[in-house]
């Protein structure tokens, strides 16, 4: 009955259009919803492009006019300042400075991130505990903390706290293991002898031996069902591989301690104050905030699961670990990752108390001739960067976690 | 629908491709070309002035019956806010030299407080009008920054200073040492200069403002401190007494870099950079001819035809009018208000003040100094 070929309008639909000939299948493009649709939004797009044209017309002319670079030919210029604690020499160009101020904030954030994550899962944990005291503490920290502005914190820990430890030259040593001064606080580190490489592959065999005996034992407990104790059989693998690894091949790596001389300590691994002060500062606070969150997320699990895993007799912690927290961590993840993003941007404050993250850097740049429009559009540039990575990574996790039924 | 949105698409590419085509536009085009159209249309607010100038900013001084001065509240002796709030200073008598050469009133002065990170930002958006921060006149300034330098008031030095019970004699002692300098200075870039040019090893810490830097220094967070001779000078002056005052502090001996500071206004003003620019020779002619604030009123009545075509006084009909835009005797103006520039040095950076330093090169050029000001005809 019905064709394959051209399509022929049911009979009812026919015979209807027959009777009334003035019906229309398409409404003329100007009457057209559609059409009109389209088109404002073109117009609209074109007014904001050309308003956006105008801005930059107005901004490039009148820089011009003033004699000032309208390019980004600033970022191949020598640097001329210096930035401790790092190998940046002032005759590098200004755009491998940014770089440097970069990896400043990268190690921030990321040190930050984890150590906020940290310390907000426990004190978010602790603030449900039925312990009095436990609770009252975790509140007070919280409660203290979110309500104060970091800028204050930061300066409070750098002007308040580390610049007011002694300094270097009035016994800073800990047991000559650290130092411990208002120049910043030194720890031992590793530092390579020789024999490096086959120390490293030696490490990697561990590494992957340790992995197999994890697998292994888990097929074991599958099969048999004996408890896996896998992390105790990985471990101990680790451990005995890692020393024959470090004997094997000649002891390469040696503690590096920090040796006071007049004005410094060489040797170890340097915190110095400003990031000390930075990165306590932006933990703390960020902490207070990721705890609430993780307070929220754990009470927004419905308490129904919490009956039904007491009822099969867990326990507290083993509630908590395997029922509540998995459930109570995809509720979280989109906040966190906000605070993540918030953390990041608060590294700017650093400029308060002279830590050269990208912020100071491109500060100084200007200060010493960059052109300041150019400048600040990279540190946005840069700031975007990182936040759109931080984004990314939340947003993958929780779009793995999420539940597809909504 | 398909054809609607290949329409659209169309549309919307049209739309970037206009404004790629417009963005490169602007960003190809060099210093001496114009901006875009619409650059051009648009430019109302800021009159005919091009790269000769027409003398918007001294027109708009005039009228507006003050001077916007960028000055610095922090440096003792050079421009330093007082308690009750008010400004002094060798920079702050300059700023009121303008202001009486250019309006009649020394006290149509509005002071903006800046620190070295801001100063050029400030001028380049005609925030201020003239900048007299013991700024140092170099290249990139005049050039990229689009400053221009006016006659040097102050020929400075870099120095580095210490507490006296530190055990640094010189340079060569802080290999290693963390030394504390302003972010946003010429001292910062020479520090770096000199250091590496003598293989010195160093770690600097910055900052944007003399306060939180002179207590880092005070803490012990930093080994010395490097900034303007007469910088330091100013500091180890109003040096506290809980920390040994004056004699807490020890400069060396050592000058790293010359720095010659003297007031900046922005380019593109010529008229405005001329005004500015003979305020300050006024001062300089009149030290020369011995011309003070005392003896003005008889300077007056002087028979030498050179005085009195400086403080403009009619020699034979009209005064002399050099076509600077400002007022014939605007010298007298001058020097009523703040004297001539040795009573400006001794007060503020002299004899006569805390500071008490020497004339050195800031002597006359009769003296065997560098201050020397055309003639005024």
């Amino acid at each position: 009955m019905r064709g394959g070929g051209a399509r022929r309008r049911p009979a009812l639909l026919r015979s209807v259009s027959a009777a009334t000939p003035t019906v229309q299948a398409r409404p003329p493009l100007w009457r057209n919803v559609r059409v009109l649709r389209w088109a404002f939004q073109a117009v609209f797009l074109l007014g904001v492009a050309l308003f956006l044209l105008y801005l930059w017309g107005n901004l490039t002319g009148n820089l011009e006019r003033l004699g000032i670079r309208t390019d980004f030919r600033y970022l191949r210029q020598p640097a001329g300042f210096a930035i401790p604690d790092s190998d940046f020499r002032s005759s590098q160009n200004v755009f491998q400075a940014l770089l440097v101020g970069a990896k400043n904030t990268a190690t921030v954030a990321f040190l930050g991130i984890l150590l906020a994550t940290l310390l907000g899962v426990i004190v978010g944990v602790a603030r449900l505990s039925t312990n009095w005291l436990v609770r009252r503490t975790a509140a007070l920290y919280v409660e203290s903390l979110r309500n104060v502005p970091v800028l204050i914190i930061i300066i409070f820990w750098w002007a308040g706290i580390l610049l007011r430890l002694p300094p270097l030259d009035e016994g800073s040593d800990v047991f000559g293991v650290l130092s411990i001064s208002n120049r910043g606080l030194v720890l031992p580190s590793l530092e390579r002898t020789s024999g490096i490489g086959v120390f490293l592959v030696a490490l990697a065999l561990t590494a992957a031996a340790a992995a197999a005996v994890a697998v292994w034992r888990t097929r074991r407990f599958d099969a048999t069902g004996e408890p896996h104790r896998r992390v105790l059989w990985a471990g101990g693998v680790l451990l005995v591989g890692l020393t024959l690894a470090f004997l094997a091949s000649g002891r390469p790596l040696g503690l590096s301690l920090p040796e006071q001389s007049q004005f410094s300590t060489a040797g170890g691994f340097r915190f110095n104050p400003e990031f000390a002060a930075l990165l306590i500062a932006l933990v703390l606070y960020t902490a207070s905030h990721i705890a609430e969150i993780v307070r929220g997320s754990i009470l927004a699990v419905s308490s129904g699961q919490s009956e039904a895993a007491s009822a099969l007799g867990l326990s507290g912690f083993q509630r908590l670990r395997y029922v509540v927290l998995p459930q109570a961590f995809r509720i979280s993840v989109p906040p966190v990752g906000n605070q993540y993003l918030n953390l990041t941007k608060n590294s700017s404050l650093g400029i308060a108390i002279g830590y050269y993250e990208m912020t100071r850097v491109t500060g100084i740049s200007i200060s010493q001739g960059g052109p300041a429009p150019q400048a600040i559009l990279v540190l946005m540039l840069f700031y975007l960067c990182f936040s759109l990575f931080i984004a990314l990574v939340t947003g993958l996790i929780n779009r793995r976690l999420e539940i597809k039924a909504r | 629908m398909p054809r609607m949105r290949f329409t659209f698409a169309a549309l919307l590419v049209a739309v970037f491709a206009l404004a790629a085509a417009g963005c490169l536009h602007s960003d190809s085009e060099d210093e001496g070309g114009g901006g875009s159209d619409t650059a051009a249309q648009e430019d109302t607010g800021t009159g005919a002035g091009g790269a000769g100038g027409e003398g918007e900013v001294l027109a708009a001084v005039k009228e507006r019956g003050n001077v916007v001065c960028g000055v610095n509240e922090a440096v003792p002796g050079f421009g330093v806010a007082t308690e009750a709030g008010e400004f002094e200073g060798f920079d702050i008598d300059y700023c009121r030299a303008i202001a009486a050469a250019v309006l009649g009133d020394a006290e149509a002065v509005e002071f903006t407080p800046l620190t070295a990170e801001q100063r050029f930002t400030a001028l380049q958006s005609g925030e201020i009008d003239v900048l007299v921060r013991n700024t140092t006149y170099t290249a990139s300034r005049d050039g990229a920054e689009g400053a221009r330098f006016l006659h040097t008031t102050y020929y400075d030095g870099q120095g580095m200073m210490v507490k006296s019970d530190s055990e640094f004699q010189e340079l060569a002692d802080l290999g290693g040492a963390t030394i504390c300098v302003l972010s946003g200075t010429t001292t910062e870039l020479n520090l770096e200069t000199v250091f590496q040019a003598q293989g010195i090893e160093y770690t600097p810490l910055t900052f944007e403002e003399a306060d939180p830097l002179q207590a880092a220094f005070i803490e012990g967070r930093c080994d010395a401190w490097t900034s303007d001779l007469s910088q330091l000078a100013g500091i180890r002056s109003a040096w506290p007494e809980a920390q040994g005052g004056p004699e807490g502090l020890r400069l060396f001996e050592d000058v790293l870099s010359k720095e010659p500071l003297g007031p900046a206004v922005r380019d593109g003003d010529d008229d405005w950079a001329d005004a500015v620019n003979w305020a300050i020779f006024a001062t300089i002619q009149a030290e020369e001819f011995e011309i003070t604030q005392d003896n003005l009123d008889e300077m007056l009545e002087s028979d030498n035809p050179d005085i009195q075509r400086l403080l403009g006084q009619p020699v034979e009909g009209e005064p002399f009018d050099a076509g600077l835009g400002l007022d014939a005797d605007f010298v007298v103006n001058v020097i009523r208000a703040v004297g001539n520039y040795g009573e400006i040095y001794d007060r503020n950076v002299g004899e006569g003040s805390a500071l008490g330093l020497e004339r050195g090169l800031n002597a006359l050029w009769t003296d065997g100094g560098l201050q020397y000001a055309p003639p005024f005809r």
